[in-house]
């Protein structure tokens, strides 16, 4: 055990201090078994959690006459279910031993299979899996004279409810989000994917917080080399603390200096669905209510959950109009830099000519302008997340019309400036993925940068230095841009333009998935053939001169 | 090396194509029309053939050899010395190469664009540019090279097919020249233009990491076919455009050929400035192969395990390079010169090589 040899080497080279390690006093007594007397046990927990008030120590007689002890977090626990399934069943005697006492040496056997009416229990006698136990939200039953404590799962935390995802909002689709509770997350999963290859592990991470984490994948769909990979990245983790999927994310990512994402979040289980079914891998953590997708590829940045459900062309043509808008918020304020100060003689000479106009009492140079406008607009759509919902409305509006209209007014941006920078900020709005449009968001500004220095010739450097970082990134081995790059005319149908599904009846090539059919051939040659007119107002005409 | 094997048939093609199109374009109509005047397409296109044998003759190198690149099989065929020399001869060559087109079109940008600016911030910016480039594996520099490459052929396209609003088609004729040349400026126009293609030369380290290393040939027959379509179109449209004798007082008639067009419905008024950003990447690709190449094979030479801590170690001197030539005039005389000289490097050394190797029977192990 890794996390127990380092604590060893600390103890060894660090001057004692009174900060003890997490948990040293659990560690004494790992590996302990509890002697089957009840004073040991009860002392041992009682050192450990004892000092909490909301830790509950209920001595009781099981059948009224063996003297046993019951430990919980009063606040964990179903209280009304410890009531009637647990202290009940224990106290009476079930019916077939009510005439005659249950041998002393079958009690063990008894209490299990007769006495408790609860479905998760389970036997353990390490001392320090107990306290865990109790940790965790469970009821630990401890029983003079057993060598071995119930474990009885009565974990009951107040969640809320399942609502629609607040950052991942479609028009058609399901509108069920995730929640903080990793086991309703789970159970969110498996009821859109009934099968038996649907393979949920999970591990424990954050050595104080131990928060469970589950690996999700599809067996006989995703390549066994990246659960692997999934497996020991993870494992490699030892922190503090897990409070979000964030925090596994920047250590299982392969590039950490990237400013680009290379693992998708989703708040969406149909997303999580979809994506298993494809051969990726999802991540969850207890406490957190986004899902993990690795591997990612940059393309699944600009597509949505709709662009699947909803026609194919008018949703190719809404995909198109997003990733115009994703270059938009990348180039379109270097790009007016440039012309205005370098080549105005790019644009046709009346627009240059009212340009220069709306310019004409503008004292700085168009760089400042769009830079001191565009570090304003962050600064007010940062205002505008932070601020209470009931004031954020009116900041918008007072930010949006009255700064921008009365920077005009005042000499200090030319209108045509507000109109590029408003366009910038919403293309960035209509990306349907936070963490890549605000990589986008941040790289306009050294580009605006280089524009004031290099014109045009700047521009390009720049956007240059950003398409080889994303050809030289990968998320799991996987080329960031596939199937763009390295080409691969099959992945290609769902890049820019959403292919009709029946075309796309291969699983996206670069994940090497198992299995590759979506779609049977059977259905292809189906949806191909004409269709079958069932009422055809020429086949009723008899019945119609019947009548 | 297995999972190294990963470049594609048409990946290799197009990191000729995107290798061959660089700033050789800008003033490649002038070259044209100084070889043979209104026969400059035909001659393009006999400069292309030309160009043709220096990849024919890697590729069937490569091919022989297909698991190593130019300095480790020269290493194998004429002995360990003076393959060393060899490849120190190529790799020369290569850096000259990057500094000649970084300068080059550091003067492109500094007349057309950026006037104020000083030279030595364009060149620096272009080799820094491919200098941080190289330090990544070839795998990524196939990547990059396929990427950019629709991004190359679409505006010479676009400007070409603009330009046949103004074209005249007896600018062309006759085809074959009015013979007012001799032939030995024919032939030192086709050597200068043939000059143009050989940072294809590339591909010898391309080879060894392709998937199916016997298709190389077939790579770069694609990669002449269109990067060769490409010179011979461009030519085409400067020639009827302007005539051969306008294109004479031109130092580049292509980006002239791009001010002259404009967009439908004047959506933009003037090409030049925008061809000429857009041309960045196309010399940005140039660069980056002939710097790779340099910094590989160095470090291949020295048996350096990682080119990357060369790629900026030799930035240096491939600038004070650059900076050599004292104006734009001596500049171009030292490509011309240095392109003709290079015809030995890339088309008589492989030839050597294959020459030796059939005689000794050398070949390398088929994978």
């Amino acid at each position: 055990m890794p996390l127990f040899r380092r604590r060893r080497s600390l103890k060894k080279k660090a001057p004692p201090s009174n900060a003890a390690p997490p948990d040293r006093r659990l560690e004494e007594v790992r590996h302990t078994d509890m002697s089957g007397r009840l004073e040991e046990v009860v002392r041992v927990i009682n050192g450990l959690l004892g000092d909490n008030d909301d830790f509950v120590m209920r001595e009781l007689r099981i059948f009224g006459r063996h003297p046993a002890v019951i430990f919980y977090y009063s606040n964990m626990v179903d209280q009304a279910g410890i009531n009637s399934d647990v202290l009940k069943a224990l106290m009476y005697p079930p019916p077939q031993f009510r005439e005659e006492a249950a041998p002393r040496g079958r009690l063990k056997e008894v209490i299990l299979c007769d006495a408790l009416h609860h479905t998760e229990v389970k036997l353990e006698s390490d001392l320090a899996s107990l306290v865990e136990g109790v940790l965790r939200g469970q009821a630990v039953i401890a029983v003079d004279g057993i060598d071995e404590a119930y474990v009885v799962n009565t974990r009951s935390i107040l969640k809320r409810s399942i609502d629609t995802p607040a950052t991942e909002q479609v028009i058609r689709g399901p509108r069920e989000g995730f929640i903080e509770l990793l086991g309703t997350n789970l159970s969110l999963i498996r009821y859109r994917l009934q099968t038996c290859d649907l393979r949920i592990k999970s591990m424990e991470l954050g050595r104080r917080t131990q928060s469970k984490v589950a690996i999700c994948y599809l067996e006989g769909v995703v390549s066994p080399d990246l659960v692997k990979e999934v497996n020991r990245r993870l494992s490699q983790v030892d922190i503090d603390a897990v409070l979000d999927s964030g925090y596994l994310e920047q250590y299982i990512e392969d590039n950490h200096y990237s400013p680009f994402p290379q693992v998708q979040y989703t708040e969406r289980p149909d997303k999580v669905v979809a994506n298993l079914l494809e051969g990726r891998v999802a991540i969850m953590v207890d406490g957190s209510p986004l899902a993990l997708l690795v591997p990612t590829v940059f393309n699944q940045f600009y597509q949505t959950v709709e662009d699947y459900t909803e026609r194919f062309l008018l949703m190719s043509a809404i995909r198109l109009a997003r990733l115009v808008a994703l270059v938009f918020s990348l180039i379109f304020p270097s790009l007016y830099v440039s012309i205005i100060s370098f080549n105005p003689e790019l644009i046709p000479t009346e627009f240059a000519v009212a340009v220069a106009g709306g310019r004409a009492g503008v004292p700085f140079p168009a760089i400042v302008e769009v830079l001191v406008m565009e570090v304003s607009m962050e600064v007010l759509r940062e205002a505008t997340i932070r601020l209470p919902q009931q004031v954020g409305g009116a900041l918008s509006i007072v930010g949006v019309l009255v700064v921008g209209q009365a920077a005009v007014a005042a000499g200090f941006a030319s209108p045509i400036t507000v109109v590029i920078i408003a366009l910038t900020t919403i293309g960035s709005f209509a990306t349907p993925a936070y963490n890549a449009a605000l990589a986008l968001r941040l790289l306009r500004f050294p580009l605006v940068i280089m524009a004031g220095i290099f014109g045009l010739y700047g521009v390009m450097i720049g956007l240059i230095l950003i398409a080889n970082h994303l050809l030289s990134l990968k998320s799991f081995g996987v080329p960031y841009l596939s199937p763009l790059v390295p080409g691969n005319f099959q992945g290609m149908k769902d890049l820019i333009a959403r292919a009709p599904l029946w075309w796309m009846w291969r699983r996206p090539s670069f994940l090497f998935t198992g299995d590759k059919h979506r779609v049977d051939e059977s259905t292809i040659d189906y949806v191909q053939k004409p269709s079958n007119d069932v009422l055809d107002p020429l086949k009723f005409k008899e019945d119609r001169k019947e009548r | 090396m297995a999972e190294a094997r990963q470049i594609t048939t048409i990946q290799a093609a197009a990191i000729l194509i995107s290798t061959i199109i660089g700033v050789g374009v800008l003033p490649l109509p002038l070259f044209a029309v100084h070889a043979a005047e209104s026969g400059a397409p035909f001659i393009t296109f006999i400069s292309a053939l030309v160009a043709m044998a220096s990849l024919v003759l890697v590729s069937v190198l490569g091919m022989r050899f297909p698991s190593q690149t130019i300095g480790q099989y020269s290493e194998t065929i004429i002995g360990k010395w003076p393959g060393r020399i060899g490849s120190i001869m190529v790799i020369a060559f290569f850096a000259i190469l990057t500094s000649l087109a970084a300068r080059e079109f550091g003067e492109v940008v500094i007349t057309a664009v950026l006037p104020r600016t000083p030279l030595e911030v364009t060149v620096t910016v272009m080799l820094l540019l491919a200098a941080i480039s190289t330090r990544n594996n070839i795998t990524t520099f196939a990547y990059i090279h396929f990427f950019y490459f629709p991004l190359l052929l679409g505006p010479a396209l676009l400007i070409t097919v603009l330009a046949l609003k103004n074209a005249d088609t007896i600018n062309l004729l006759p085809i074959w020249g009015n013979g007012n040349i001799g032939i030995k400026g024919t032939i030192d126009g086709i050597l200068t233009i043939a000059s143009l293609f050989q940072s294809a030369f590339v591909l010898a380290i391309v080879i060894p990491s392709m998937r199916r290393p016997n298709r190389a040939l077939r790579a770069s027959i694609w990669g002449m076919v269109i990067s060769g379509g490409l010179y011979v179109t461009i030519v085409l449209a400067t020639v009827s455009v302007f005539g051969s004798e306008e294109i004479k007082n031109l130092l580049w008639p292509t980006l002239e050929l791009a001010k002259a067009t404009s967009l439908p419905a004047n959506v933009l008024e003037r090409l030049d400035a925008a061809f000429l950003a857009v041309w960045v990447t196309a010399v940005f690709t140039t660069l980056f192969s002939t710097y790779f190449f340099t910094v590989t094979e160095l470090g291949n030479l020295f048996h350096l395990k990682d080119h990357k801590m060369l790629s900026f170690f030799l930035l240096p001197i491939v600038f004070l390079v650059a900076m050599l030539p004292q104006n734009i005039l001596q500049m171009y005389e030292v490509i011309r010169n240095i392109g003709q000289m290079g015809l030995i490097i890339t088309i008589g050394y492989p030839a050597f090589l294959l020459i030796i190797a059939w005689v000794r029977g050398k070949r390398g192990d088929r994978t």
